[in-house]
């Protein structure tokens, strides 16, 4: 089963906005193909169009030579497309069997039948008769890929699948990919993610602005190569001074952070003691869910814990509230972009003035001061390059990078001492989280402090002065960057002792 | 004894006539709202539905002309609400309380040159069967067609939402309309088909009230029972079964109520009325405790808006 996919000069124009400029692709099946980009590309509009989600304003799409009409997700079905969305498209409180059976026309008994063959060839264990809500997300995933893989498809296309995977999933998931492919379904394969083009595709389209930039080889390709295709600049590949700590003041110090939930799914904090020096950043390492979201919560002042003891700038802190740090100059960045940092329904200026009470001219005798807001607000976002000068916008339109440089800009702008950030550039695209990286970099120079919580094991070795590692709610021992590799993190993360 | 248990009979038979309105406006509006679609516009739907079954009677002196008919318009002005929400994507709620007031309005308006008019007998089933069991009889026979269907159309909702393909997809709709139509469900079609359904179910239990229950027209006759069948939805947590049980618990104490107010208990009579109401939201409560249950059935787009991406 040979199958050819050739998209042809296709256009899609939005409202001030390119997000398709004559793009025209050729795929073959028995390979997998990296369709690359930063977020905003247009990426996602292509393959809307590709399962007849979207209509394209001009260009064609051809299955075998064939031209082919995709007007509505039920054409792309017919002509055997299978599509696989970001954001699942699966009916939360119905059964697994019932999101499978809806668009099928199978009768019950045979569409059992073989999605239980489907179960057994690709070695996926879900139970069809519990509610889709009570799965994982990448049993989630699972479900919307056998939907696919029940009208055998020809062209199965997966939209930046690994986005809400863990590790272990994502590699599952690359397994079965490569069975798909081996069984001659041509895939199509969506991300902004540059190991994964590498490691797991043969070929690789790069996109940006709407149009596409390159086509290659993926063996002839490197991280810093597709990096700089999609981007579309030589990254400066920036890089930290090594610290010679050259002031001495302590500007953090805890000391003994017990912390105890009786909700199971919260990880207890035993014994936490580490003190931060100006202009110093401290990374913490660790695999998520191993104590970091209690320990960001507990230094923002959203959890009060007995008996610890914070002390910033020498003064006892640990019963102040977030607002009341704040104003002792501390600031923070949850992890949580969406529903911690900011209300996506506000506008970006109403989200700028949330946590900036300290600022009295925001509000005066209970009133918003709008303007006065505003000016602020522009203020944070030319000067942290987000890329729109409009304040009143929600802030659910700005992208993940923008919206990030929004909250950072946000937590900066009144140039706090110390700088408490969770995941920083999780789910970013290079370009953002090159600027965050600079960001935080600079920080540091201008002697103030951050600590990084991160998951991410390059981004704490390019930007921490010293690391240490938190594992099922304890510190490991802080060493300095120059002393640690990334083995070492990784025999730490997994509980494991090093020298 | 028997003539107590023959009483006891007749007044079960009187509890279910006086929930048939509730079980069937709650039963359409259930569907309408497993597809996502919240419309306030019941007791609106039912009254006009009671006005146009009786004018129909008046005119035609036909009884089934004037269930069909009465049906229909419930039909015809649950269109004017779906043409608002689902074409034009006004807002659910704002738009069902205006479906309310209108419907309060004009069938006040129409009905009033039928004040006054007396209603026709409504054909009853099985009446030899009542007279002649003691007990069972008053409570099984003797009644219309209608309480007949009002009470199998719980169970009737329940296998059509739980065992058929398009019980399934109008529950997709209700759960998320954006992916039913990335799947290729046309949500619009689907969602207009359920308001229909539930005008129509409304105008009918209208009917019910104004050619059987009460034979004439009052105004304002439907007394709120609109809004009663709404809340059973709710309380029920979509769950057609519970509809039904709630109907007849509300429709129990209601008549209960009467008789305790008869017989001159010393309880103040405002409270009396409004155990109907309270009994009915702790039962309904208690038996709709299981979380888990209650998220499965809920149509999680309730109420929102959905258009499509072009």
């Amino acid at each position: 089963m040979n199958t050819k996919l050739r998209v042809s000069e296709i256009s899609k124009i939005y409202p001030g906005c390119v997000a398709n400029d004559e793009i025209s692709l050729e795929f073959g099946s028995g390979k997998i193909y990296a369709l690359l980009g930063e977020n905003g590309a247009g990426k996602s509009t292509l393959v809307k169009i590709l399962s007849g989600v979207v209509r394209p304003d001009k260009g064609e799409v051809f299955l075998n030579d064939k031209s082919i009409k995709l007007n509505s997700p039920l054409d792309a079905k017919k002509n055997n497309i299978g599509m696989v969305f970001q954001h699942f498209n699966l009916f939360e409180t119905l059964s697994v069997f019932e999101n499978l059976s809806i668009d099928s026309d199978k009768k019950n008994e045979d569409l059992r039948l073989s999605v239980n063959n489907i179960l057994k060839k690709y070695n996926f264990k879900i139970d069809l008769d519990i509610p889709v809500l009570n799965l994982s997300a990448g049993q989630k995933q699972k479900v919307e890929i056998i939907r696919c893989l029940i009208r055998n498809p020809k062209v199965l296309i997966m939209d930046e699948p690994t986005s809400v995977l863990t590790e272990q999933e994502t590699e599952d998931l690359f397994v079965s990919l490569k069975q798909f492919s081996d069984d001659g379904i041509l895939i199509i394969y969506i991300t902004h993610k540059l190991k994964e083009v590498l490691s797991l595709c043969d070929e690789v389209a790069v996109m940006r602005k709407g149009k596409v930039v390159s086509v290659s080889k993926t063996k002839e390709e490197k991280i810093e190569t597709l990096a700089n295709k999609m981007v579309g600049e030589n990254l400066s590949t920036i890089k930290k001074k090594i610290n010679n700590f050259k002031y001495s003041e302590e500007i953090l110090k805890i000391s003994n952070l017990n912390f105890r939930s009786d909700d199971p799914y919260e990880t207890n904090l035993i014994n936490l003691n580490f003190s931060l020096k100006k202009g110093e950043c401290l990374g913490i390492a660790g695999i998520s869910g191993n104590g970091q979201s209690e320990l960001f919560q507990i230094l923002s002042g959203e959890i009060i814990t007995d008996y610890t003891s914070i002390k910033f700038r020498d003064k006892e802190i640990s019963k102040l509230n977030p607002r009341e740090r704040r104003e002792y100059l501390m600031a923070f960045s949850p992890e949580d972009r969406i529903s911690q940092a900011a209300v996506p329904e506000l506008k970006i200026y109403e989200n700028v003035a949330l946590n900036n009470f300290k600022s009295s001219n925001f509000f005066e005798k209970g009133l918003v001061n709008e303007k006065k807001i505003k000016e602020h607000s522009k203020k944070i976002l030319s000067n942290f390059s987000v890329n729109t000068d409009n304040v009143e916008m929600k802030s659910q339109f700005l992208s993940g990078g923008n919206l990030q440089k929004l909250i950072i800009g946000r937590e900066l702008i009144t140039s706090p001492e110390l700088l408490v950030c969770f995941n920083p550039t999780w789910g970013l695209d290079v370009g953002a989280i090159n600027y965050i990286h600079e960001t935080l970099i600079n920080i540091n120079e201008q002697g103030k402090s951050s600590i990084l919580i991160s998951t991410d094991n390059d981004e704490l070795l390019k930007l921490s002065d010293r690391i240490c590692v938190i594992y099922k709610g304890k510190l490991s021992k802080i060493m300095y960057v120059n002393e640690v590799t990334p083995e070492k993190l990784g025999i730490l993360m997994g509980g494991g002792s090093i020298d | 004894m028997s003539f107590d248990l023959n009483f006891i009979g007749i007044l079960i038979g009187a509890i279910m006539a006086s929930s048939v309105p509730l079980i069937l406006a709650a039963s359409g509006e259930l569907i309408t709202e497993r597809s996502g679609v919240l419309n306030l516009g019941v007791e609106g739907m039912m009254i006009i539905g009671a006005i146009s079954g009786f004018a129909l009677m008046v005119i035609t002196d036909n009884l089934f002309l004037a269930v069909i008919g009465s049906m229909i318009s419930g039909l015809i002005i649950s269109i004017i609400f779906g043409v608002l929400t689902q074409s034009l994507l006004t807002n659910h709620v704002a738009t069902g309380l205006a479906l309310t007031i209108f419907g309060i309005g004009m069938s006040a308006m129409i009905g009033k040159n039928f004040v006054g008019i007396p209603g026709k007998e409504f054909p009853l089933l099985f009446v030899n069967f009542k007279e002649n069991i003691p007990f069972l009889g008053p409570i099984l026979f003797g009644h219309s067609i209608i309480l007949y269907f009002a009470f199998l159309l719980p169970f009737l909702t329940n296998y059509f939402l739980k065992k058929t393909k398009i019980g399934l997809i109008i529950r997709a709709v209700g759960d998320s309309p954006t992916s039913a139509s990335n799947q290729g469900i046309n949500v619009t079609l689907v969602r207009y088909s359920c308001i229909l359904y539930g005008g129509a179910m409304c105008g009918l239990a209208g009917a019910y009230l104004s050619l059987i229950y009460t034979p004439q027209w009052i105004e304002n006759m439907t007394g709120g029972r609109g809004w009663i069948a709404l809340a059973l939805v709710v309380f029920a947590t979509w769950s057609p079964i519970k509809v039904l049980i709630g109907a007849l618990i509300f429709g129990g104490i209601t008549i209960l109520q009467l008789h305790m107010q008869a017989v001159g208990l010393r309880i103040p009579v405002q409270l009396l009325s409004a155990l109907p109401y309270i009994m009915t939201i702790i039962v309904l409560v208690v038996i709709s405790r299981d979380s888990r249950k209650i998220k499965l059935n809920t149509p999680t787009s309730l109420g929102q808006i959905f258009y499509k991406e072009k």
